[in-house]
């Protein structure tokens, strides 16, 4: 027992920086001794959240979201999947139109987002964040798929959804989720028509006086969201709980509970993946009441960054 | 002469609290992040070395285009950065270490795929780069300002947009360190006649000067609101 010992003798004579860094986690839970966090914020409490729509020119949708320092921003693209006139039954491009519209979603950090990520080196985080969010859309049954559809064997949408970390300081999946449905919530689906050839083209602003081709949908339309999911990412660290962490507490404590809930309240999913604390049934339940609570905070953000776009 | 002034620009430093400096610029239809990190480590397998090194990337993002790229690294641009920023740096001040200069290009100034990407995004990223750095506080000579120019029809026009540059006789861009009047990169494409090109490099210079006042106000901006 020679070290904490050491660090409470050497609390009162070094200076407070010098201290965090030899005894990171003795600092951290000093604070939380007091009910406090590094950064004066009380323990269940989330970074100031910012939401601002229509950020990218060249995208359908997008969406730039703050959770404190860390940044995401997403794109959506659409673009029309149709078979070649040649070979209309082939490959892949049939598989997709016989599934039917479909979504990717891809999670990038790019290397300006963290020191800990290289160029030419993924960061160990993106693959899974990717999958989580994929998952958790996918079975959120948030969008209804038959609204992206375009004609059935003909053609079909694709929408590729791009979610750039720009700046990473922790509850990266957090941001990512926000983003990514912020994104969805502004997304405007192309106008399309079939030309002469019976294929599908797009319909630019420009040429819509002039309507000889046989407009499919008329208008740009905005998709129906239904049950949108928000998380929220907790710590758990012996008895507290310390909901969405920084980087560097995260670095520090390494148990994470995050919770996905959708605006009704349903558990969509529960990640805990692995980490030396072992979670009970309680603090599971501290964790999805806590999240119940910034749904609601969240769920509101979102609805005035929609209002404010509509002005 | 019509001569186009664009100085629509946009410079703000500390855009991403990660890295050790940052800047975002916005320069017509191009928006660049560009973060600093270190003088840390070198990689392992590095030799020794008495200077420290600098280590460049630019990438795009899948949506910098209208058509959706792949979002990869621009190699050329690794290298144009790296050449541009190289005589700038004292890279005396940190022996035996990296300081890494990671640019992200959100948005692009318009063509359709990152494979034909014009002159437009270059100076953009190299004059965000040098603020980032200073924002870092890596020491250098000067402030790094590029500008590129476009001659057509017989017409010199700063800072070209898309449609601009595809009817170009010839570009030229300079990057250079204004207060001390030196040049640290200078490429010349197309046909350009003797007058035209002493025109052009003036003109660039001239430029490159403006861009830097406004990269050195938008510093000591920044250095002022911290000491309050």
């Amino acid at each position: 027992m020679g070290l904490p010992n050491v660090s409470e003798d050497l609390s009162s004579e070094v200076e407070v920086d010098a201290f965090k860094r030899i005894f990171p986690l003795r600092y951290f839970e000093r604070h939380l001794a007091e009910s406090i966090r590094a950064d004066g914020r009380p323990l269940g409490k989330a970074r100031e959240t910012s939401i601002f729509l229509g950020a990218v020119a060249f995208a359908n949708g997008s969406a730039l979201v703050k959770i404190g320092s860390t940044t995401m921003l997403t794109a959506i693209k659409m673009e029309i999947m149709t078979p070649s006139l040649e070979s209309p039954d082939e490959g892949c491009l049939d598989w997709l139109l016989l599934v039917g519209p479909l979504m990717s979603i891809d999670f990038h950090m790019p290397p300006i987002c963290s020191p800990i990520v290289r160029p030419g080196r993924p960061a160990e985080a993106s693959p899974m964040v990717s999958k989580q969010l994929s998952n958790t859309i996918s079975s959120s049954r948030m969008i209804d798929l038959k609204e992206l559809s375009l004609v059935s064997g003909k053609a079909a949408w694709m929408a590729y959804l791009d979610i750039y970390c720009l700046d990473a300081d922790g509850a990266l999946f957090d941001a990512a989720l926000l983003s990514a449905i912020a994104a969805l919530s502004h997304l405007q689906i192309p106008s399309i028509a079939m030309n002469d050839d019976g294929k599908i083209v797009l319909v630019s602003d420009e040429d819509g006086q002039k309507r000889a081709q046989e407009p499919v949908n008329k208008e740009k339309r905005k998709l129906t969201l239904r049950s949108i999911p928000f998380s929220l990412t907790c710590i758990l660290h012996k008895n507290y709980i310390l909901a969405d962490p920084t980087a560097e507490e995260e670095s520090i404590m390494e148990t994470h509970v995050t919770v996905v809930l959708d605006t009704s309240g349903q558990l969509i999913s529960l990640y805990k993946p692995g980490g030396p604390v072992l979670a009970y049934t309680s603090a599971i339940q501290d964790c999805a009441a806590l999240t119940r609570q910034r749904v609601k905070e969240l769920n509101n953000f979102l609805d005035k960054a929609n209002s404010a776009m509509e002005v | 002469m019509p001569k186009l002034y664009k100085f629509l620009s946009v410079f703000r430093t500390g855009a991403v609290n990660a890295a050790s400096g940052s800047a975002y610029a916005e320069f017509g239809n191009t928006k660049v992040i560009v973060s600093v990190f270190g003088p840390r480590e070198s990689k392992k397998a590095m030799m020794y070395s008495d200077i420290g090194r600098l280590n460049c990337n630019v990438s795009f993002t899948t949506f910098a285009t209208p058509i959706r790229g792949q979002g990869s690294d621009h190699k050329e641009y690794c290298a144009m950065l790296h050449k541009a920023l190289e005589g700038a740096i004292i890279l005396e001040t940190f022996p035996k270490t990296t300081v890494d200069v990671f640019a992200l290009v959100l948005e692009s100034s318009g063509s359709n795929s990152i494979s034909e990407c014009v002159a437009g995004d270059l100076p953009v990223v190299i004059s965000c780069a040098s603020l980032a750095l200073a924002d870092a506080g890596i020491m250098m000579y000067d402030i790094v300002a590029s500008v590129s120019v476009s001659c057509f029809n017989k017409n010199l026009v700063i800072d070209p947009i898309l449609e601009e540059e595809i009817g170009q006789d010839g570009s030229l861009m300079i990057t250079c360190m204004p207060s001390r009047y030196e040049i640290t990169q200078l490429t010349v494409t197309g046909e350009w006649s003797t007058t035209k090109i002493n025109e052009g490099m003036q003109l660039c210079l001239d430029a490159c000067a403006k861009l830097a006042k406004i990269m050195r106000s938008c510093l000591k901006e920044v250095a002022s609101d911290s000491q309050e």
